[in-house]
């Protein structure tokens, strides 16, 4: 553990750690271009240049190329090292398109950040000598490069290499001629390609999902973890906060990576990252569905909670819990699953229930971040006991089978749309033969049209809930803005229901059901809401997994 | 060719087909392979240390020191030739690739010996076609007589050379560029630190990179031994050395002198004075990128590392570059940092830009429309880019900008709109 002093200040850092790196731990910004903690070293930009004192001698050294040795002095507020910082950013200015007030990075943009913190120069170069690129260059799928803003830094060209393993962009020409461009034959279409948006410091990268949607100032940014699938990156909301008259109430502008070193490092997927649109789609489920009677009035979510109550405790009374079902969702939470346990297993008694269905829809898998399993929470279901109960209830497949001779008086189904399951003929027979079906979702879909009451749910977005990825991590989301029309969480439906039918529960917010499933179910004892963090915690009976750097197997080398 | 000159290197030069191996041989070639072979690979490398042979690619380190850095146990070990002579004024490496090449091989398989090498790459600029030929004809020639291949003259030690020719890029003359290249890669020079391609080289593996003249001094070496060799020159200066003389001399080329000798006898007494009786007006001592010296600062000059150094420029690859009083200097400033604004890799920012820019400033005197602050900008320009990169490309351009500069400032004033 080398012990040095940056300006002024002494630290201890772990072994094999850069200066940048060392100077984060004093929250001290030695500012730098083509550095990335995640990628590898090139030291082409210049900018975190240090004056370094080291055995008796001084010098001006690469805060990224350079590990902190015992005993090291590093300056970084010198006023040669202001000059060289300035030096940089004139030369990267002097081509500088300063398209800012278009440019989707503005106000997130280091060139920006770095000039007024260190440049405020002013220009020295004639508008008539700036050099012209290409703009508007078509990179990829989802990406849009303007090269006359692009300073070279090639971090895109490392993060395709070294993470995704791809050769897809490259720097072409030499000198001032230099230009980032697709390897010849290539697009950027790789399934990681959006995170090149994040890593480019300028604006010379840009999303097309979010060109010129937004300035980076009207977004408000929440943090959470993304439930595309059972990996569960995590990621920040960036979402509108004061223009909702905007693109027809489009909320979540976009989402980014954030950091945590378990689970994702610094990048998330594609289908990750463009997974949002479900949130604000049209389909999107805003108030309950009734049957057709009721359909034209309207319903009210007390009103179905109310005749499903009575249902259930009719069918009990007259057949016993065997006649009811109930299909979860390994998409639900954490807390969603604990409160359907305990209103259906615990109170009720009802032992058929499952959140796995045979056929469910699968992604496609990877060894750097994708999992096939689509679902983000099926070990937290697991882990809860949201399956089979007691040992003689039966399982997803079973049910659906059962539902179609007529074995359930009462389904109910949380997100499973079966009309992705099972025929026409089949569906039919089961919707024949099954006294009440009630369904939560939060999209309109097959299902719903044919469910005799819909409720609908709130998205990952629209709530505080902890989600248990495939490792065992539980991490908690964050609510960013309220849910859509009527939209509610699950678990306060369930909750409702169980207050109806005598099941008395005392929880207002989701912290304090998690915390109450910290103290009923084992594989959560003694885990609470607020020592979660942003980073997560493991199930008790999980091991904490050994750190893998987040590559693709076959990394290619910077260049 | 003078008779005073010290006939080392340049000893064969003259003669017909010495690039044929058996006329070579009988003059002597590979001899001096055999007697290194003979001693053990750290004997060698301790009489070339003792001799104070210095590397003439341009920075002047010491070639048995350098040999020196190997790593104890890390094998394969590889041995490059840097035959990309590309810096302006430079023309020396070509003299012996054409006229001498089995004394280049043969020191490149000395060095390979000394440091335990498997395999010696011979990098050569793209531009030397003929040179190429002639090496390539030269190392079938030692393969089929048995001085290059497996198991040599039975010692048990083999050894594979290997031609490459680059495509034209000066940066692949910088030794961690050339690596770069000969790996298959854009030529750019490699981060440092690590420092020394001795430890971590071609594939990661421990490289001595050296110039082709340096090498061809190591047969040399042996031959006179080490203290002849060292008393040749001046004291840390050993031997002799290849100056390529151009510019406004009466005869210009490539004169192989003792290092030490006086600039004023090497452009008078060897190259014939100025041409057309015009006047000395400043010379630039080591190639372009060394800063230029006033006529006045060449007075009493010995052309070796320190003295030059002293003077304020550097020895460099001893391309010394004549200039008489028809020449502007704001030209010569177009032409040298154009030069440097085509060759720059483009990797590292201030090189990249700052080259281009200092091109854009240097125009605009020659079209009359720069001003006293263009000079001011173009000094701190320089001072910029000045050990701010990653190469020392950045070096080469700033300290004859800053030189031009602060020497002949008058002229760029006198062109001020």
């Amino acid at each position: 553990m080398p012990r040095i002093q940056i300006d002024g200040k002494p630290v201890e850092v772990p072994d094999g750690l850069n200066l940048i790196e060392a100077a984060r731990l004093l929250n001290i910004e030695i500012p730098h271009y083509c550095y990335h903690s995640g990628l590898s070293v090139v030291g082409s930009c210049r900018m975190c240049q240090i004056e370094l004192e080291f055995n008796g001698r001084k010098s001006i050294a690469l805060g990224c190329n350079t590990l902190a040795a015992d005993g090291m002095q590093i300056t970084t507020t010198s006023d040669e090292i202001r000059s060289i910082r300035r030096a940089v950013l004139e030369f990267y200015l002097q081509h500088h398109p300063l398209d800012c007030p278009i440019c989707d990075d503005a106000g997130e943009c280091d060139l920006q950040n770095y000039y007024m913190e260190h440049g405020l120069h002013d220009s020295r170069v004639d508008l008539a000598e700036k050099k012209h690129k290409h703009k508007v260059i078509d990179v990829g799928p989802t990406v849009v490069l303007d090269s006359e803003r692009c300073i070279l830094c090639t971090r895109c060209v490392r993060f395709c290499r070294e993470i995704v393993g791809k050769d897809q962009l490259g720097v072409y020409g030499h000198g001032s001629d230099a230009e980032l461009m697709n390897v010849p034959g290539t697009k950027l279409d790789n399934d990681y390609a959006g995170n090149v948006v994040d890593l480019c410091p300028v604006g010379a990268l840009t999303d097309k999902d979010f060109r010129f949607k937004r300035r980076v100032w009207y977004l408000k940014r929440t943090p959470s973890v993304c439930t595309g699938c059972s990996r569960g990156c995590n990621i920040s909301i960036d979402w509108e906060t004061s223009r909702s008259y905007k693109d027809s109430g489009r909320r979540i502008q976009r989402l980014k990576p954030r950091y945590n070193k378990m689970v994702n490092e610094w990048w998330i997927c594609d289908r990750g990252r463009y997974s949002y649109h479900a949130v604000d789609a049209p389909n999107r489920l805003l108030m309950p569905i009734s049957n057709a009677e009721e359909r034209e009035h309207g319903v009210s979510i007390n009103a179905i909670l109310a005749r499903a109550a009575a249902k259930i405790e009719a069918i009990i009374d007259q057949n016993g819990s065997a006649s009811i079902a109930v299909l979860g969702s390994a998409h639900s939470s954490n807390e969603d699953l604990f409160m359907l346990k305990r209103l259906f297993a615990d109170h009720l008694k009802v032992q058929n229930i499952d959140v796995n269905l045979p056929g469910e829809a699968n992604g496609s898998e990877d060894q750097i971040l994708m999992k096939a399993d689509l679902a983000p929470n099926r070990r937290g279901a697991q882990a809860i006991g949201a399956v089979p109960w007691g040992g003689e209830g039966q399982n997803g497949e079973a049910i659906l089978e059962g539902a179609r001779e007529g074995e359930f008086e009462i389904l109910i189904i949380v997100d499973h749309d079966l009309t992705q399951y099972l025929g026409e003929k089949a569906l039919h027979k089961l919707r024949k033969h099954t006294g009440y079906i009630l369904y939560l979702s939060s999209h309109s879909n097959g299902m719903s049209e044919i469910a005799d009451d819909v409720l609908p749910l709130a998205m990952w977005a629209e709530r505080a809930a902890t989600y248990t990825n495939f490792q065992g991590r539980i991490q908690r989301t964050s609510q960013a803005f309220d849910p859509l029309g009527l939209a509610t969480p699950e678990w306060k439906y369930w909750y409702e229901l169980a207050a109806m039918l005598g099941c008395k529960c005392d929880y207002e917010t989701p912290q304090e059901v998690f915390n109450a499933i910290g103290e009923h179910t084992e594989s959560f004892k003694g885990l609470r809401w607020d020592d979660l963090g942003d980073q997560g915690l493991m199930l008790t009976d999980a091991p904490e997994p050994a750190y893998r750097k987040i590559q693709c197997p076959n990394p290619l080398p910077a260049y | 060719m003078s008779t005073k000159q010290a006939l080392l290197l340049s000893r064969n030069f003259a003669k017909t087909k010495q690039a044929k191996i058996d006329v070579a041989m009988k003059h002597g070639a590979y001899s001096m392979l055999k007697k290194a072979m003979s001693m053990k690979p750290d004997e060698v490398t301790a009489i070339v240390k003792e001799s104070g042979l210095r590397g003439h690619g341009g920075a002047g380190f010491s070639a048995g020191t350098k040999w020196g850095f190997i790593p104890k146990d890390k094998f394969p070990r590889y041995v490059c030739v840097n035959a990309d002579e590309s810096e302006p004024g430079t023309c020396k490496d070509r003299l012996i690739l054409e006229r001498d090449p089995h004394l280049l091989l043969e020191g490149a398989l000395i060095c390979a010996w000394a440091v335990r090498a498997e395999r010696i790459y011979i990098y050569i600029r793209g531009e030397y076609f003929y040179p190429a030929k002639v090496m390539q004809q030269a190392v079938d020639d030692a393969m089929k007589a048995g001085f290059i291949g497996e198991n040599i003259k039975n010692s048990g030690w083999s050894c594979s050379v290997h031609l490459h020719t680059g495509a034209g890029a000066y940066i692949c003359g910088e030794e961690t560029g050339l690596i770069e290249s000969m790996e298959g890669k854009k030529g750019f020079p490699r981060l440092k630190p690590p420092f020394f391609p001795a430890a971590v080289g071609l594939w990661g593996q421990p490289t001595i990179v050296n110039n082709v003249e340096t090498l061809a001094f190591v047969p040399r070496i042996l031959e006179i031994g080490p203290d002849k060799f060292a008393a040749l020159g001046t004291p840390r200066n050993g031997g002799t050395a290849l100056y390529s003389l151009s510019g406004h001399v009466k005869k210009p080329g490539v004169y192989e002198l003792p290092m030490g000798t006086k600039m004023k006898e090497l452009i008078y007494e060897y190259g014939g004075g100025i041409r057309n009786g015009n006047k000395l007006k400043a010379v630039i001592p080591g190639g372009s990128s060394s800063h230029i010296l006033t006529a006045e600062e060449c007075e009493d000059l010995p052309l070796d590392f320190e003295s030059v150094a002293a003077r304020g420029s550097m020895l460099g690859s001893a391309a010394v570059i004549v200039i008489d009083d028809t020449v502007s200097i704001p030209q010569l400033m177009i032409w040298l940092t154009r030069f440097y604004a085509h060759e720059s890799c483009g990797q590292c920012t201030p090189c990249r830009e700052g080259t281009d820019w200092l091109v854009r400033l240097a125009h605009r005197f020659a079209d009359g429309w720069g001003t006293r602050k263009d000079i001011d900008d173009m000094f701190e320009l320089a001072d910029s880019i000045d050990g701010k990169t990653i190469c020392a490309l950045g070096q080469a351009v700033a300290w004859p900008t800053k030189s031009y500069l602060q020497k002949y400032r008058h002229e760029f004033e006198a062109l001020v709109k």
